[in-house]
């Protein structure tokens, strides 16, 4: 039987962006790619509405787990082209072209010591939506113990409009 | 705190398909990292004029990255279902895939997705796991943590890793690539790691569907743990608090005291932090015993294959418990007292352990430790 994702209890929910003129904050070392900024400010919305400023109540078995269909289209492309033309590559996008970072920095900030997980999304949702196999999948990680809580991050880096939806959940 | 699901199956691994450095099979692999004989060269694939380091552990003739994973997952799918044992159906069955995520990974899911249907009948890949080191860790775990909760009865995970230019370019740019050529896990002067290629396959079952198909158990997965540092973007946690979590969740899920593992095939990838921080879980969870616990890295023969790692040393994981042989730590040149393990050096240490570890940390502060079973 597949997992039931009506077990899950959403405790807190947010979007980038509200609005049209939403604002993406600087994320200090992430800077060839709008992805991990993006990630990382959705999470502080939704983390913020469940516990006000940082670092919240202290460590918390949280899971990270961060779903993408695009995956940091702008830093892999960023590294092909370096590659490519025998240019030096940046440093730092040693550590961007990992999904995780961005993940540490999130659980670093807000004291998460649960799993960290990155998936790549294989049926996509709509914008604002989070992809069910997500769902699923926090669900089988909060069943199986390793965590009380997940943070769940659905990012995608489009052609027109970045847009990502993050959710703190726990079982009923 | 953990092993919340209730265990209504044991979980066991059925076949391995393995393509890597030392060759195509689990064979020459389990020979190469028991003997502790590095797999590195020159690069030769791409250009690596300007690069710092120019070794890395390279499939010879290396074919498409998606055809490499089928490969394996055909081998992996052929050992679960020999002539004497009834045949599998995969027409439900779920695909776990870890993959690097780039430009390309979408393209590879499809075409992985379209043999995996054409070949076997599997509907489709479920899910891409792109968590860095620790990807295919974390896909044996939720693997693991399906069948045992009773979710499924057989899946399949596959994971595989091709050194590209890119990844390259970037580990160099980072400094992360070992400026001698050698990896030298927890060795004094170690100076970072190499890449390599891999593409593994597992098959895992639920043990009482193996004995209704009659197929042969190669060993358990009796736990599996995952845990994060909260600490750094890259950096593990110094004292090795996340990855020891990870492992005292594995032990607790499998029901086992810490004096009753007997082999450890650790992370370590030659990193001056990263290694030192293993050592120190180790410290934690095993205490005064961590003297007498034989431990390895086996990335000193392989390499590091990043999402396709964990799959990788599972598979050096269950070739050691069968063969009761345990792996070399290839590369050590002399002792860091940051790092006093009891390392299996200089030849294979024969032993035939009940149970094993095979530790995975990753960036993020991602750990995963899986708990294996002859």
């Amino acid at each position: 039987m597949p997992p039931t994702p009506t077990a899950l209890l959403e405790l807190a929910r947010a979007h980038w962006p509200e609005s049209a003129d939403d604002g993406l904050p600087p994320l200090a070392g992430f800077t060839a790619s709008t992805f991990s900024p993006l990630v990382a400010e959705a999470a502080e919305r939704c983390l913020r509405a469940r516990y006000g400023p940082a670092p919240g109540p202290g460590p918390t078995r949280t899971a990270l787990l961060l779903t993408s269909g695009s995956g940091d289209r702008a830093t892999a492309a960023a590294i092909d082209a370096a590659a490519a033309s025998q240019r030096r590559v940046p440093p730092l996008l040693f550590f961007q072209s990992n999904p995780n970072a961005v993940l540490g920095h999130i659980a670093a900030r807000w004291q998460l010591t649960g799993p960290v997980v990155a998936t790549g999304t294989v049926v996509p949702a709509a914008p604002g939506e989070v992809p069910a196999d997500a769902l699923e999948l926090a669900e089988l990680l909060l069943a199986d113990g390793d965590a009380d809580q997940v943070l769940l991050i659905a990012a995608e880096q489009a052609e027109h409009q970045d847009h990502a939806v993050a959710l703190l959940l726990t079982l009923r | 705190m953990t092993g919340a699901t209730a265990i209504v199956a044991r979980p066991v691994v059925t076949g391995i398909g393995v393509l890597s450095a030392c060759g195509h099979g689990l064979e020459p692999l389990a020979l190469a990292t028991a003997q502790g004989t590095p797999a590195f060269g020159a690069v030769s694939r791409f250009d690596v004029t300007g690069r710092r380091v120019q070794r890395a552990a390279l499939l010879a003739d290396a074919p498409p990255l998606a055809e490499a994973v089928l490969t394996a997952i055909g081998d992996a799918r052929r050992q679960a279902a020999p002539a004497t044992s009834a045949a599998a159906d995969d027409s439900a069955t779920p695909l776990l895939l870890a993959l690097h995520s780039d430009l390309g990974t979408t393209g590879v899911t499809e075409r992985i997705a379209e043999g995996a249907r054409r070949q076997w009948g599997i509907p489709a890949v479920t899910r891409v796991y792109t968590g860095a080191c620790v990807a295919a860790g974390t896909a044996v775990a939720d693997a693991a943590a399906l069948i045992a909760s009773g979710r499924r009865t057989r899946v399949l995970v596959a994971a595989g890793h091709l050194v590209t230019a890119g990844v390259y370019a970037a580990f160099d740019a980072g400094r992360a690539l070992a400026r001698d050529g050698e990896v030298r896990p927890f060795s004094a002067g170690r100076s970072g790691t190499l890449l390599g290629d891999a593409a593994v396959a597992v098959v895992l079952e639920a043990e009482s569907e193996a004995e209704r198909r009659g197929t042969p158990v190669l060993a358990a997965i009796s736990g599996w743990g995952r845990s994060g540092d909260a600490y750094h973007v890259c950096r593990p946690v110094p004292d090795g608090n996340g990855l020891a979590r990870a492992i005292e969740a594995a032990l607790e899920r499998g029901g086992i005291a810490p004096d009753q593992v007997g082999y450890v095939n650790a992370n370590a990838t030659g990193s001056p932090l990263a290694d030192q921080a293993e050592a120190n879980a180790l410290h934690r969870v095993f205490g005064g015993r961590t003297g007498r616990l034989p431990v390895s890295s086996t990335k000193g023969v392989h390499g590091h294959a990043l999402e396709a790692s964990a799959l990788l040393e599972l598979a050096v994981t269950i070739a050691a418990l069968r063969s009761g042989t345990l792996p070399v730590n290839a590369g050590w040149t002399g002792q860091d007292e940051d790092c006093r393990l009891d390392l299996v050096l200089d030849r294979p240490r024969p032993t035939r352990p009940r149970y094993a570890l095979t530790l995975n940390s990753a960036f993020g502060g991602a750990n995963t430790a899986l708990l294996v079973a002859a």
